[in-house]
């Protein structure tokens, strides 16, 4: 009696257990997805704000959920929150043909195209190489071109027929152990002392003090793209892409890289 | 090699002599009654420009000229130039007109343009007689909605208070939208026959509403230079010495500068073209259409250019008229302006193919604009283009655009792309530069490469210098022989060959002898170099004593391998 108890009690319990860890398993696997899928529909329906919503709450976010957040904020009719999810999926995936088609569309929409870019060539040759590489891939090329240095540095001593050669190889490393922790550096630590930031609001002043009543230096559009130099919490102390710096309230603006 | 260089340098010398060409320039065109301006002629292209002759000009007067010539080489071309300096002095107020100027270079002549010069009554007389003040000046007190007009802040010191700079800038600019530029530049300037340094803010003013507004007032802090002691009369002294021997010091002076009113009008009712959206300034078109001749199916750049003074952001894309007769692409527009946004130029492109050989010519290009200068609306008309449109092959030609595809109809650019599918790779958790990975890859080559170069050179010290590789190896062979060692004399042959490699000398002659001789010298102490002795004393006995030794073999050979032990501790 108490041994068939026992038993019907174990294996009620396996089999409880068992479903318990399937349903787990499943809800662990499907979560993120779904609700992916889910927004896309919605979005599909024209559903553009529950988009959105349920873009937001999915974590870890990828590139693709940031992409999608923002063709939902764009759709919404908030183009200034498109543009930063547009920039923070750039950041992940700066090489997706349609993240940039979509950044430079929503800029071009604002009128902000020109304003975000830096107004000197050599800047905009420099962002445009150093953005096109994330800061993985350029820790990545700045191993390789140490490596790679380090071997042909090694190898000059035991192989004096090819000096000439890994000489040339050693300095090319070189080159490019340089280029590479430089981008790295501003990647990382430029971004952390002057972070970069997105106009939010539909027009932001851009004062002489941090105070309401300070005279207005100049406005920010909506989609605007400014670094902080300074952050005094209610106000920011910004710099456009030209140079002109002024302090604006911080509910106007949205940091790329969220703050921790 | 430095003759073709020197020809070279002729070569291209000569060249740019051929492209000679005459500027005359002021360095305001509005001042105040009082004021003097600063008129340069300048031949580009040429160094040997003969002196050009000023016409009279009734109310001015030209003082002058002083030469500055110039010679550069760069890029693979030399350029050249001669400027004359003239200050020019008006003797009373108005609008006068400095004729085309004529210089003379290499025989032929080449002349400028005329130049504008409006001298009004200021308040500038008033101020002559202070040390440091500033002005605001601007083109006009009337502005229309949309203009966009220079302003200049002007911060002016006698000529004998040495101005370093402005350390700050403060304005009020209430419904003005007023950029200035971050480089001041500086001269000087001559009012009421009194010189002074002037500093100037180059700005530009674009108002935002119609009434009565105030640019100012203005807050300037002039860095002017002070002599740090005190000597009698005027504090402030320009003198070189003084500034060499670092007996000057610069401190802000704040300069006030009182509001200038501006009136800004909305732009008039009266006269205003249907097609007038919004162009403010005097602007130019001019539109080009190639090829001309095509055949049907083929594409035609249409490129239309406007240029001019104003804001070129207020300037919508020319009316283009019926294009029933063509297909057409998006246009490409690009767009460059000055700093202070006051001229500026926009180009757009346009692809059209002709679907028929009906098309007989391009529709015409209208821009209105309104110029705030003569205060009326005009509009500038490009006439049609006429185009020979012959029976094409039958084949479309393919506009390629963006993925290389073609794409018949399609419309690039004029939507965001449509959502991703896939949720995507998760981005790690913590960046690859922040682990451990990371900076062990990145410490590794670097010991792998200490490490390398040193076995490089211990490798190379091995091979080329024989006492350092004795020295190194004898330890191990001397254990390597004392292993092996089965009697007295291996033993003794052991320990020789240890001192001898260790003292990088001949194993043959070493006998008990050579710890006096040898060790000793080197520092070993007693009781180790008696160990040393008794070690030989000890081997020499057994093998020439027969039986007779005090100790056995194993013994022997321990106490040599605690002597080689001792020595190795010992730096000899």
């Amino acid at each position: 009696m108490w041994n068939d108890w026992l038993m019907n009690w174990n294996r009620n319990t396996f089999r409880a257990g068992i479903l318990i860890w399937l349903v787990s398993l499943a809800a662990a696997f499907a979560g993120p997805g779904d609700d992916f899928k889910s927004a896309n529909q919605y979005y599909d329906a024209g559903k553009f704000a529950e988009a959105a919503a349920i873009y937001e709450r999915i974590e870890p976010k990828t590139a693709h959920v940031y992409y999608n957040l923002g063709n939902a904020h764009f759709r919404e009719g908030k183009p200034g929150l498109a543009i930063l999810d547009y920039e923070r999926a750039r950041r992940l995936a700066p090489r997706d043909p349609d993240i940039l088609a979509n950044l430079k569309f929503a800029e071009q929409r604002l009128g902000v195209d020109e304003a975000n870019t830096p107004p000197r060539a050599w800047e905009r040759f420099l962002r445009s190489v150093i953005e096109s590489r994330t800061s993985t891939e350029w820790g990545v090329c700045e191993l390789l071109a140490l490596w790679l240095t380090v071997l042909a540095v090694g190898a000059w001593f035991y192989i004096p027929r090819i000096r000439t050669g890994l000489l040339v190889i050693a300095a090319a490393g070189l080159v490019g152990f340089a280029g590479s922790v430089l981008a790295l550096g501003y990647e990382v630590v430029g971004d952390r002392a002057a972070p970069a930031a997105i106009v939010v609001a539909v027009e932001a002043a851009a004062r002489f003090a941090p105070m309401a009543d300070s005279t207005t230096h100049f406005k920010l559009a909506e989609g605007t793209r400014v670094v902080i130099r300074e952050d005094r919490g209610q106000w920011q102390f910004v710099e456009r892409s030209d140079g002109q710096q002024g302090w604006v309230k911080s509910d106007t603006l949205e940091r790329v890289a969220p703050q921790d | 090699m430095r003759f073709w260089l020197v020809l070279g340098l002729l070569l291209s010398a000569t060249s740019a002599l051929a492209d000679v060409s005459v500027v005359a320039a002021v360095d305001r065109n509005h001042i105040a009654f009082g004021e003097s301006v600063t008129l340069t002629i300048s031949v580009q292209g040429s160094q040997s420009g003969a002196q050009p002759s000023i016409p009279r000009v009734d109310g001015l007067s030209f003082d002058g000229p002083s030469t500055q010539s110039s010679f550069s080489f760069g890029n693979g071309q030399a350029s050249q130039s001669i400027s004359f300096v003239y200050q020019v002095t008006p003797a009373r107020t108005g609008e006068f007109i400095i004729p085309a100027l004529q210089v003379s270079v290499g025989g032929r002549n080449y002349s400028s343009a005329p130049i504008r010069l409006i001298v009004e009554k200021g308040t500038v007389q008033n101020s002559s007689n202070q040390t440091l003040f500033a002005q605001i000046r601007l083109p006009s007190q009337q502005l229309y909605l949309g203009q966009t007009e220079p302003a200049q802040v002007i911060l002016y010191s006698r000529a004998d208070v040495p101005l370093k700079g402005v350390g700050g800038f403060n304005y009020e600019a209430d419904g003005l939208g007023y950029k200035f530029l971050p480089n001041l530049k500086s001269g000087s300037q001559v009012i009421n026959g009194v010189s002074f340094n002037a500093l100037v803010i180059d700005g530009s003013i674009s108002p935002s509403r119609t009434g009565t507004l105030n640019f100012g007032p203005c807050i300037l802090k002039a860095q002017v230079a002070i002599r740090k002691q005190g000597r009698s009369g005027w504090p402030f002294d320009d003198s070189m010495f003084d500034q060499m021997l670092g007996r000057v010091e610069v401190r802000d002076v704040a300069v006030t500068v009182d509001a200038a009113p501006i009136e800004v009008m909305a732009l008039p009712e009266e006269g205003r073209p249907a097609d007038f959206a919004g162009a403010v300034g005097q602007w130019n078109l001019e539109v080009v259409a190639k090829p001309t001749e095509v055949a049907a199916g083929d594409p035609i750049t249409l490129t239309i250019k406007v240029s001019g003074n104003g804001n070129i952001d207020t300037v919508p894309a020319p009316k283009l008229g019926s294009m029933d007769g063509f297909k057409t692409y998006d246009p490409t527009t690009k767009t460059t302006k000055d700093d202070l946004n006051t001229t500026g130029e926009r180009v757009i492109q346009q692809v059209l193919i002709a679907k028929s050989t009906e098309v007989k010519e391009l529709p015409e290009v209208r821009l209105a604009y309104f110029d705030p200068i003569t205060r009326s609306y005009k509009t500038d008309v490009q006439s049609p283009i006429k185009l020979v449109v012959k029976a094409g092959s039958g084949t479309p030609t393919t506009i390629v655009s963006g993925g290389g595809r073609y794409r018949a109809e399609e419309k690039l650019g004029q939507d965001i792309v449509y959502l991703k599918g896939d949720i995507g790779r998760v981005p790690p958790g913590v960046a690859f530069y922040g682990t451990a990975t990371f900076w062990a890859l990145n410490v590794t080559p670097l010991l792998a490469l200490l490490g390398t170069v040193g076995w490089k050179r211990r490798t190379d010290r091995l091979r080329g210098d024989v006492a350092y590789a004795r020295r190194t190896r004898a330890a191990k062979n001397a254990r390597r022989l004392l292993t092996s060692a089965t009697s007295y004399d291996e033993i003794q042959h052991a320990l020789q060959q240890y001192l001898g490699d260790r003292l990088n000398i001949p194993i043959g002659g070493i006998t008990a002898s050579v710890v006096d001789e040898q060790l000793v010298p080197r520092g070993v102490n007693g009781e180790l170099a008696a160990q040393a002795k008794a070690c030989f004393a000890a081997c020499d006995t057994a093998r020439f004593a027969g039986g007779g030794a005090d100790l056995s073999v194993e013994a022997t050979r321990d106490n040599v391998e605690r002597l080689v032990d001792e020595l190795e501790s010992k730096h000899l």
